[in-house]
């Protein structure tokens, strides 16, 4: 029987190709409609706190850092609530990492605040000794890429109908010709951050009308409950 | 088409070896490096952005995973599949054209990924950080190595296709099933047109995000950790032992068994997260299951030595593979115990899940690249293997610099896995977080040391494997069986 | 939604079933084809070992044509 396919290697081929799509199509297609529905009161992010989550990626904070509070007493009492899924119901891509190398970080916005952030990223060690994170400064100089995060923004409202722009939710707008007002904007809530930092280069630099990362990166960690 | 000069044609199936032994010189380098920054934070800063452990521990996992494996699967496939097949590649202009292509695609493919991510260019999703461009590109590298591989196979004399080439085959169909829907991603700049024109944002949100990541994650460990390594083993080491294999009718019943089993248990990375429960469940009965035929390949291979153990003694490339095979054993009777939901809730997010990776990794995946390539380089060169004694060496040293890894983060996990959830005695908890790093310290030195003791290793195979290919003691005609090699 | 599921349940549980079941027959069948000697399954062992290029090939592979032709001859 099977022997018959080691010599068909067209047929051999599709058997196996059966056999390993059956799981996923059990698996993971039927729960699609159900599980992204956002909980009650979630946000979309805004274009500032975009900006932020793509530093969080690209610097890969996802590799030692968790977003995924478990249902444990251990888990609650330290981190708080567990997490549930229409939390996520907007994080493309998801961030739960796989790996606890530092804390989680899914309610950091309730218990860190703007200083304290603009301290441990720029020496961990001042805030948490015996740290073994890395500092990272280069956050301080390098501006965050607002444009990009504004495409992010737009893309996830036109292809996804993430409901910006709806009547209590963050605006972002219809074109590309919207951008300069949501940078209007994302500048105005940089300002109410730096407002609480005490680096001077980033305060002029945004005073100047730029967004270093970090305060990008700060909006983004604020936003996290 | 017959005629007495044609010969396998090794070009590719070199070129490939070559790849191999430069990105796994370089991907673990890297790997050991990020080892000891966990241990020295200060080694962090020492290249600014370029240096943190975040920014090169997808470049570590990358490049050892497809450019160090891959690189191996395909030399062993070139080499591999004109043999059981019978058909050199040569003899076909199309085909063989069609393989380089796919080399030097692949090395554009590969070049091209280690830079953008060292850029940070990333989706943040394990094992498929490489952006949009780079999917495109690797989907045209991945159909230019199947139609090398059903060409060779239409071209073949030999009807029945050996075990190996199944393998072979499911690693084809399974990275590409996986990683079309994982990657399935809208460029911002297509959308809007502005911004970064490399950047995109995933199909899926969230939970459903998280489902389709480890279903790809969980088997892109299947189907290129596993799948192409047991196709490896299942040629060389019957070849090198001049033993058959010990049972063809059990292969065929682990063959087919593995490729049901292994694609449900993704979900036991996600055990105790958001998604469904009944599917948490699934993943942790499926990977137990996962035992029985994975240990069908690996007593398979054990006992194709029956009788003939003392080769394990004499061969240096019998130890690498034997070994590899146990450690195979290993890996798979640990994953599963990792998937008991109550082990995972102690076992997830500590060190204990990065050394059961290595385990397996170091252990199986490299140890049977290593012994592979050796096992080819006589048959490339017709030369003599340089040196049996540096091979004895190399697999001393790597074997304790694999024991070293793995023991130190099975103690570094279960006790910051502990130490997470201990409580004093009115029920609150006894440390805060920064107790269960601090406490990791001496682990995290032992096992950067044994990755060092690995690379170093690594260092010895590529010393090897060079004067190999300028060795004088030329060889007449190509070994049968057991590789030749100088003292 | 509710239907949906009890069909994917039920789906499940059967394929799985019939899936086992073929695998026994499978095992049943391959060990009775060898015993009976209809099959040699362990010749196929030897391909991995006798793989030069001008052996002779455990089992040829002769294409459609040729193999029309030899049963017409018989």
């Amino acid at each position: 029987m099977f022997h018959w396919l080691e010599k068909r290697p067209f047929l051999f081929s599709v058997g196996v190709f059966l056999v390993i799509a059956f799981a996923g199509l059990i698996e993971i297609v039927p729960d699609f409609a159900q599980a992204s529905r956002p909980v009650t009161g979630k946000k979309p992010y805004t274009v500032l706190q975009i900006a932020g989550r793509q530093v969080y990626i690209k610097d890969s904070c996802n590799a030692c850092h968790s977003q995924l509070i478990r249902p444990f007493k251990s888990e609650t009492d330290r981190y708080g609530p567990y997490s549930v899924s229409g939390e996520y119901a907007y994080d493309r891509p998801f961030l739960w990492g796989s790996k606890r190398t530092g804390p989680d970080l899914h309610r950091v916005g309730e218990y860190r605040t703007t200083d304290w952030h603009e301290n441990h990223m720029w020496e961990p060690t001042s805030v948490v000794p015996g740290s073994i994170m890395p500092s990272y400064k280069h956050m301080f100089h390098q501006n965050a890429d607002l444009e990009t995060a504004f495409a992010e923004a737009l893309t996830v409202k036109k292809v996804f109908n993430v409901p910006y722009d709806k009547p209590g939710m963050p605006k972002v707008g219809n074109s590309k010709s919207d951008f300069e007002a949501a940078k209007k904007e994302a500048l105005e809530e940089a300002k109410k951050i730096t407002a609480d930092m005490k680096n001077q280069d980033v305060k002029d630099a945004v005073n100047r009308g730029e967004i270093p990362e970090i305060v990008a990166l700060i909006a983004y960690m604020n936003s996290l409950h | 088409m017959q005629n007495a000069a044609l010969e396998y044609d090794y070009s590719v199936a070199k070129w490939f070896t070559y790849l191999a032994i430069i990105f796994g010189i370089v991907g673990m380098v890297v790997g050991t490096y990020i080892a000891f920054e966990l241990a020295f934070p200060e080694l962090n800063n020492l290249f600014g952005q370029y240096g943190t452990f975040s920014r090169l521990r997808p470049i570590h996992t990358n490049v050892v995973a497809f450019g160090f494996t891959l690189s191996g699967t395909f030399a062993t496939f070139y080499y591999v599949a004109q043999r059981v097949l019978k058909v050199s590649i040569a003899e076909s202009k199309t085909v063989h054209g069609i393989a380089k292509l796919h080399f030097w695609l692949y090395l554009v493919l590969a070049a091209w990924m280690v830079v953008s991510e060292l850029m940070g260019y990333t989706t943040s999703k394990e094992y498929a950080e490489m952006e949009w461009p780079l999917d495109v590109l690797t989907v045209v590298v991945w159909v230019l190595w199947g139609i090398a591989m059903f060409g060779l196979i239409g071209m073949r004399r030999e009807k029945t296709l050996y075990i190996s080439m199944w393998y072979y085959i499911a690693t084809f169909l399974g990275v590409a099933m996986l990683y079309l829907f994982n990657n399935m991603e809208v460029p911002t700049y297509f959308v809007t047109g502005m911004g970064d024109w490399m950047h995109s944002v995933s199909m899926y949100a969230g939970t459903n995000d998280a489902l389709v990541q480890w279903w790809y994650g969980h088997n892109a460990v299947a189907f290129v950790f596993t799948v192409p390594i047991i196709a490896i083993i299942y040629y060389y080491l019957p070849k090198e032992s001049g033993q058959p294999v010990f049972s063809y009718k059990l292969s065929l019943l682990s063959f087919w068994g593995l490729m049901f089993v292994y694609l449900w248990a993704g979900s036991h990375h996600l055990i105790y997260s958001t998604v469904p429960d009944w599917m948490q469940t699934m993943g942790s009965i499926f990977s137990i299951v996962l035992i029985l035929p994975s240990w069908g390949s690996a007593i398979n291979m054990l006992l194709t030595m029956k009788g003939e153990w003392n080769q394990l003694k004499e061969s240096p490339l019998i130890k690498f593979m034997v070994l590899a095979s146990t450690f195979y054993m290993l890996s798979t009777l640990e994953g599963p115990i990792q998937s008991i939901k109550s082990v995972n809730a102690l076992a997830h997010f500590t060190d204990w899940i990065p050394g059961h990776v290595h385990d397996g990794t170091l252990g199986w995946v490299a140890f049977m690249i290593i012994a592979a390539t050796l096992h080819m380089a006589p048959r490339f060169y017709k030369r003599e293997i340089y040196s049996k004694k540096l091979m004895e060496m190399q697999f001393w040293i790597q074997t304790t610099g694999i024991v070293l890894y793995f023991s130190s983060m099975w103690i570094a996990g279960i006790t910051q896995g502990m130490m997470w959830r201990a409580v004093d005695q009115y029920g609150n908890l006894a440390y805060s977080f920064i107790d269960t790093v601090t406490v990791l310290h001496p682990y995290y030195t032992i096992r950067a040391t044994g990755g060092l003791l690995f690379v170093i290793g690594l260092f010895m195979w590529a010393y090897n494997f060079v004067k190999t290919m300028q060795s004088d003691r030329v060889l007449e005609k190509e070994p049968a069986f057991a590789s030749p090699m100088g003292a | 939604m509710e239907q949906i599921r009890e069909l994917q349940a039920y789906g499940y549980f059967f394929f799985t079933v019939f899936l086992t079941v073929v695998l026994y027959a499978y095992i049943v069948h391959l060990y009775r084809a060898e015993k009976k000697g209809t099959r040699n399954y362990e010749k196929y062992g030897k391909l991995a070992l006798d793989d030069e290029l001008h052996r002779a090939p455990v089992e040829p592979n002769e294409d459609e044509d040729e193999m029309k032709e030899n049963k017409e001859k018989k």
